[in-house]
């Protein structure tokens, strides 16, 4: 019966699951590291960043991902070769590095420039004013947008698929090409473990926007 | 650099031949999206209750699970019931459904953020519902979801390479293709991922001029009101 | 060692935008002393304390602070010794008000946490604040904003403060409680440089009065005589156009 299916299946499904959320983290973190490292650059370093930063985020925002994962793991994996997960982590992760520098330029741009006059006013040096004043700021209101960046790359995860990383959709395909059949439930169920994923991230943040709010700062209606 | 030049000029032909079909798949889904997110905001902002839930169901399934999953649903599923759809009509309606779900969010956000005074306004002058709604509503709403619409535009236009996985022969296949047959996956990609581009700033650059042809004097396009 | 100015502002000048705003401005500020510059808006006030502290490098001039000229090289140092003052108090949202004026102490002068604690814990309960420790900036009235905005300055141990229009952005029912603080600071022997139309405190607690105008100083002098016999026509206009708003409002 397709119950019985199911739960035979189940473990295979939770493991490509388990693949796709190692993805999911790597390719945030690579995307976090790097996105924010460009922002500081692009904000507040000469105009030939500003200009890369601009250029890196156009290139990246106007290519599928898919071809991007191809690009890296065919392509570049010609003359350095890697693994589809690394190939994955990294074309996917610099994708996510173009939307979170625009997510956190966005941010340090509407820190308030007389808290950062008023830090230098003190002696913080520039580094200082960015760390200590318009970072903390920043990231604070980065959550909203970074949730939005989260479910989008939870669901790009599963293009991985693409260039062979075992992941949900693809150990999806396996059992669906096993089974023979049960392929509405199969992709329904995976359709759902996404779904509730999806929910569970994102109710996370909402509860890390909430926790990190600042008293009595109204602040700006999250864009959804 | 050179080499690179020249194995554009052998393939570029090719490739470009998939153009069509990416286009194609675009504005098919495109245009079902919008129709569909036409009902999918008339039932979230004022049909009945159970419609509203219903939408609401819809717009939250679609985008809270990944558009492959659908279109395999879509192309691979529903043969079971007997639904059987070409790679071309499978992909145009899994990117249209999806899209429909974005697209419906952005009107009813543009819609909710017009002033409610707006539709009193017109109903007091005798105008009815649809009325206001077609005349009133929509020309304003429209206005204010340009930039979003255009956003979303581009990521179903990039959106479409997802056919390469049920083997559609479009722009990403072909690559794919010239890869296979060159051994130059590298050139291949990167020849499609600057096709893309391309193709990705002609619709920026046109719904830009869009946006600003379209624009009512005095009013910011800002996509909402600060509250 | 008392005789040297504590500040000493030669030969200012700022151009912005092709205009120039400040055209060649000097004077002295003594230990101790507290001057008010006053004058019609636009005439490069705020521009000149921003000057003092190179917030905006002046374009010519010096500025020479303890006997030490003011330059870009260690300024984070000299800042730390000019209490600077926002109209817009520019209190850091993020931070509670102890943590306003812990964080510069630890940062720029390298307190400890204890200390920088101790002298926060002072300063707020000079500004009458000891109570708002915990609150936010966004919790705070303006009044309490600024004052807690003082505050953060003092705890530097300044060598003296520059006050940008401090109560400008204030509702007039709560300029009260800022002027008050300021008085008291002046009478406490701290060096001020204000710039505000604010009369209460100019006749009370100024020493001395800059009147401003067109990027120039037309006069200066103690507000005793300053604001009874100005030795300028253009003074006396300011100051009678300055007593006629103050009547209406």
């Amino acid at each position: 019966m397709v119950f019985d299916t199911l739960v035979a299946e189940f473990p295979f499904l939770l493991r490509g699951l388990w693949i796709g959320l190692q993805l999911l983290a790597a390719l945030l973190t690579l995307g976090f590291v790097l996105g924010l490292t460009l922002s500081v650059m692009s904000v507040y370093g000469h105009w030939t960043l500003r200009l890369f930063t601009l250029l890196f985020e156009r290139v990246f925002r106007g290519i599928p991902e898919i071809v991007l994962l191809l690009l890296f793991f065919y392509g570049i994996g010609e003359l350095i070769p890697m693994s589809p997960f690394i190939a994955a982590v990294i074309a996917l992760g610099l994708r996510s590095t173009a939307y979170q520098a625009q997510i956190f330029r966005g941010a340090m741009q509407s820190v308030d420039d007389g808290e950062v006059m008023a830090a230098r006013a003190l002696g913080l040096s520039r580094l200082a004013t960015i760390r200590h004043i318009v970072l903390p700021q920043a990231l604070r209101r980065s959550i909203g947008p970074w949730t939005n960046e989260y479910s989008s790359e939870l669901k790009a995860t599963s293009l991985a698929y693409v260039i062979g990383v075992v992941e949900l959709t693809r150990q999806a395909s396996y059992i669906v090409s096993n089974l023979q059949g049960n392929t509405l439930t199969v992709f329904a169920v995976v359709a759902a473990m996404y779904f509730v994923v999806n929910r569970l991230g994102n109710a996370g943040l909402y509860a890390l926007e909430r926790k990190m709010a600042i008293p009595g700062f109204e602040g700006r209606g999250r864009e959804t | 650099m050179t080499d690179f030049i020249e194995f554009g000029r052998t393939w570029m032909p090719f490739l470009l031949e998939g153009v069509g079909v990416t286009v194609g798949l675009w504005a098919v889904a495109m245009v079902l999206g919008f129709c569909l997110a036409l009902v999918l905001v008339w039932a979230r902002v004022y049909a009945s209750k159970p419609l509203y839930l219903l939408a609401t169901l819809y717009v939250e399934v679609f985008r809270g699970t990944p558009m492959l999953v659908q279109l395999f649903f879509i192309y691979l599923g529903l043969p079971e019931i007997g639904i059987v759809l070409d790679p071309f009509t499978a992909a145009a309606v899994a990117i249209g459904l999806n899209s429909a779900a974005y697209q419906a969010e952005y009107f009813r956000g543009a819609i909710q953020s017009l002033p409610s005074g707006q539709m009193i306004a017109a109903r007091a002058m005798g105008m009815s519902r649809f009325q206001a709604l077609r005349d009133i509503i929509l020309p304003q709403a429209g206005r204010r979801v340009i930039p979003q619409w255009s956003n979303e535009a581009i990521v179903e236009l990039k959106y479409t390479s997802i056919a390469y996985a049920i083997g559609l022969t479009e722009l990403t296949s072909r690559a794919e293709q010239v890869g296979y047959q060159t051994f130059q996956f590298l050139e291949a990609f990167t020849l499609v991922a600057i096709i893309y581009l391309v193709l990705t700033g002609i619709v920026a650059q046109t719904l830009d001029f869009v946006e600003k042809r379209t624009r009512v004097p005095g009013l910011t396009n800002s996509g909402g009101k600060m509250s | 060692m008392s005789d040297t100015p504590i500040l000493s502002v030669r030969n200012i000048r700022k151009t912005y935008g092709g205009i120039e705003v400040l055209k060649g401005v000097s004077f002295d500020l003594e230990r101790g002393q507290s001057k008010i510059v006053i004058g019609p808006s636009g005439t490069g006030k705020s521009t000149l304390l921003r000057c003092i502290n190179l917030l905006s490098p002046p374009d010519d001039g010096s500025v020479i602070l303890d006997g030490v000229t003011v330059e870009q090289k260690g300024i984070n140092q000299l800042r730390a010794q000019i209490g600077f003052v926002f109209q817009e108090f520019n209190l850091f949202t993020h931070l509670c008000v102890l943590d306003n004026v812990r964080l510069a102490q630890r940062n720029v002068l390298g307190r400890s946490r204890h200390e920088a604690t101790r002298r926060a814990m002072e300063e707020l309960e000079r500004v009458g604040l000891a109570d708002k420790l915990d609150a936010y900036p966004a919790e705070l009235s303006g009044g309490q904003k600024q004052r807690a905005s003082i505050a953060r300055a003092l705890a530097m141990d300044p060598k003296l403060i520059l006050f940008d229009e401090p109560t400008s952005a204030l509702d007039p029912e709560l300029t009260g409680e800022v002027v008050q603080v300021m008085k008291e600071l002046a009478n406490a022997g701290m060096t001020m440089l204000v710039v505000s139309h604010e009369m209460g405190f100019a006749k009370a607690a100024a020493d001395e009065v800059i009147f401003m105008e067109g990027g120039v100083i037309v006069e200066q002098g103690p507000p005793s005589t300053l604001f009874t016999q100005p030795e300028h026509a253009r003074t006396s206009q300011f100051l009678q156009m300055l007593t006629h708003e103050h009547h209406e409002t």
